[in-house]
């Protein structure tokens, strides 16, 4: 296992190599979640509220999210398509390593790395601008939002995964993850929480794999969840994050057979 | 409007990269696997190291079957190609190496031996903590080559290990590879577009051309069986007729004063003799032919 662990630390050294791009990343996170915490600030004043969320439930959903896509939304595993691509994948065939493994581990050094900055950022925001945030005390709510949140963390892992996939195919790896990316940048809930969209749009939503990457484990942390809602919820959860594991473990025994690496 | 068409329907060709090759290589021999561009070469080497599943025949290497790829036999072999890295680009190579120990399992005190000897084989200990990126082309490759072989494959595959190397370090390299052969009892594959490496560290050679096996066999053996001959180079030192010339043997070049026969081996002294009684002779040396020119000439034939 050890093996996995000095992968996570050297992914930790090369994020240290790029420090100032790294901090130019944050520092781009922070306007975007600043721009929206002003924007639903000034919706939203104190005593008001819009279906059912008030100022203090959204700016923590805001916060939230925030925290959740920089820490769980976040995957190295964008570089698989290329790696495929460029038959750097030999390398690792020939090693006595678990791919998945190997991009597991680099994923847990990058967020190890973001949650040390996202730590520190929310510090300042807290002192700077004091939001009116929402501690969720019941320890229920906050074992079923870990647990999700675990869940949408392999979730995405494989969702991305399957993206870098693509490579085995095809050269154009990038343009499927460009319309997975905005995609998710709605359908995941990270700019509003999706309960205020037309009903029957939220009701189908509740049966797409997105909604469970940030918004689902926010509302169990927000309490707005009945238990059985959060039953189900987890189960769907539950079914995706499996459904999509297998798919990835078959699409990869695929495009190993026709991974001929030939001439690459 | 090719490419667009090319969008539409595909029209695929199949191609045999390798087609019906057998051999047997044994424990410890250090075999030189050449061949013109898009011969198989590589395809065979992917092969042999369990990249490339065969659609037809049998591979064993170490008795393992290769495509299985089970870890008992990937710790065993190394592939290096000349233009695959594995070394983390931002890092300093030490760090991809400790990264080695540990997935291949290395006890601490192998490794420091392992580590010490290779670093001073390659000479490269004042650049294990230079991070990859700022290394030259040559160090790169060492440190590849270091990477690959920390963990002492008993078969080791090396894929144009020299390729893109100044002549130093050519050099360097090909002592390297002739010393791991003999200190680690290592069998080792070796492809080459350059003949000295061949020459300098072969015995025996495979050629391939066509995804075939055309000869298989010592270097030696490879010039007694497509080169029986000796080149005769005279220089005259006045005009000689070209007429008279043909008798001696056959003319490779002649631009005067030089000329270049090719003469059977036997025949070499009884030749050399005659010429220096009927000519007038500035200088004469006798050569073998070139491996080159042999290997071109093996190439060319079908």
């Amino acid at each position: 296992m050890k093996k996995y662990y000095i992968i996570a630390r050297n992914t930790w050294d090369e994020m240290l190599t790029y420090r100032v791009s790294f901090v130019m990343w944050r520092v781009r996170n922070i306007i975007q979640l600043l721009t929206i915490y002003f924007l639903w600030q000034v919706i939203l004043p104190p005593g008001k509220t819009i279906l059912g969320y008030s100022q203090s439930l959204m700016l923590t959903y805001i916060l939230g999210t925030s925290l959740i896509d920089s820490v769980v939304l976040s995957s190295r595993t964008y570089a698989v398509g290329d790696e495929i691509n460029s038959g750097n994948l030999m390398n690792f065939l020939l090693r006595p390593i678990n791919y998945f493994l190997y991009w597991f581990s680099k994923d847990i050094g990058d967020k190890a790395m973001n949650i040390c900055f996202s730590i520190v950022e929310l510090t300042l925001i807290f002192i700077i601008l004091r939001p009116p945030f929402f501690l969720q005390t019941n320890h229920f709510y906050i074992l079923f939002f870990i647990f999700s949140v675990i869940l949408s963390l392999f979730m995405y892992f494989f969702l991305n995964f399957l993206l870098g996939l693509i490579g085995f195919w095809s050269p154009e790896v990038w343009a499927p993850r460009f319309i997975f990316i905005t995609l998710l940048g709605f359908f995941a809930g990270s700019l509003f929480p999706l309960d205020i969209l037309p009903k029957t749009i939220y009701e189908i939503m509740k049966f797409l794999p997105f909604t469970y990457l940030l918004y689902f484990p926010l509302e169990i942390y927000l309490g707005k969840l009945s238990f059985a809602e959060i039953l189900s919820g987890l189960s769907i959860s539950i079914f995706w994050t499996f459904a999509i594991y297998f798919i990835v473990k078959m699409i990869w025994q695929k495009g190993l057979k026709s991974y001929t690496a030939y001439g690459r | 409007m090719g490419s667009l068409k090319s969008l539409v329907s595909r029209k695929y060709e199949t191609v045999k990269a390798v087609d019906n090759i057998s051999f047997k290589i044994n424990e410890g021999e250090l075999v030189g696997f050449i061949g013109p561009n898009g011969a198989g070469k590589t395809t065979t080497l992917k092969c042999l190291s369990g990249l490339l599943y065969p659609t037809l025949g049998e591979i064993s290497v170490l008795g393992f079957n290769p495509y299985s790829r089970k870890p008992e036999f990937l710790k065993q072999i190394a592939l290096v190609m000349g233009q695959k890295n594995q070394l983390w680009w931002d890092l300093p190579p030490i760090d991809t190496f400790l990264l080695n120990k540990e997935i291949y399992g290395i006890e601490n005190e192998k490794y420091n031996i392992v580590f010490e000897e290779l670093t001073s084989l390659l000479d490269v200990k004042d650049i294990l903590k230079v991070p990859v990126k700022k290394l030259s082309l040559g160090q790169r490759m060492k440190m590849e080559l270091m990477a690959s072989i920390i963990h002492t494959p008993k078969v080791l595959f090396l894929d144009e290990p020299t390729i893109g190397l100044d002549v130093l370090m050519q050099k360097k390299l090909r002592e390297f590879i002739k010393e791991y052969n003999i200190r680690y009892k290592a069998t080792i594959i070796l492809t080459s577009h350059y003949m000295q490496d061949v020459e300098q560290l072969c015995k025996r050679v495979i050629i391939i051309n066509f995804g075939k096996i055309i000869f298989d066999g010592q270097l030696s053996s490879l010039v007694d069986k497509y080169a029986p001959y000796k080149k005769i180079r005279i220089i005259f030192k006045e005009y000689a007729d070209p007429k008279k010339l043909d008798k001696l043997g056959e003319i490779d070049t002649f631009q005067y004063p030089e000329l270049i026969l090719n003469v059977p081996n036997k025949k070499t002294n009884s030749t050399a003799s005659a010429i220096l009684k009927n000519f007038e002779v500035e200088d004469i040396t006798i050569e073998d032919p070139q491996i080159e020119d042999v290997i071109a000439k093996v190439y060319t034939q079908k």
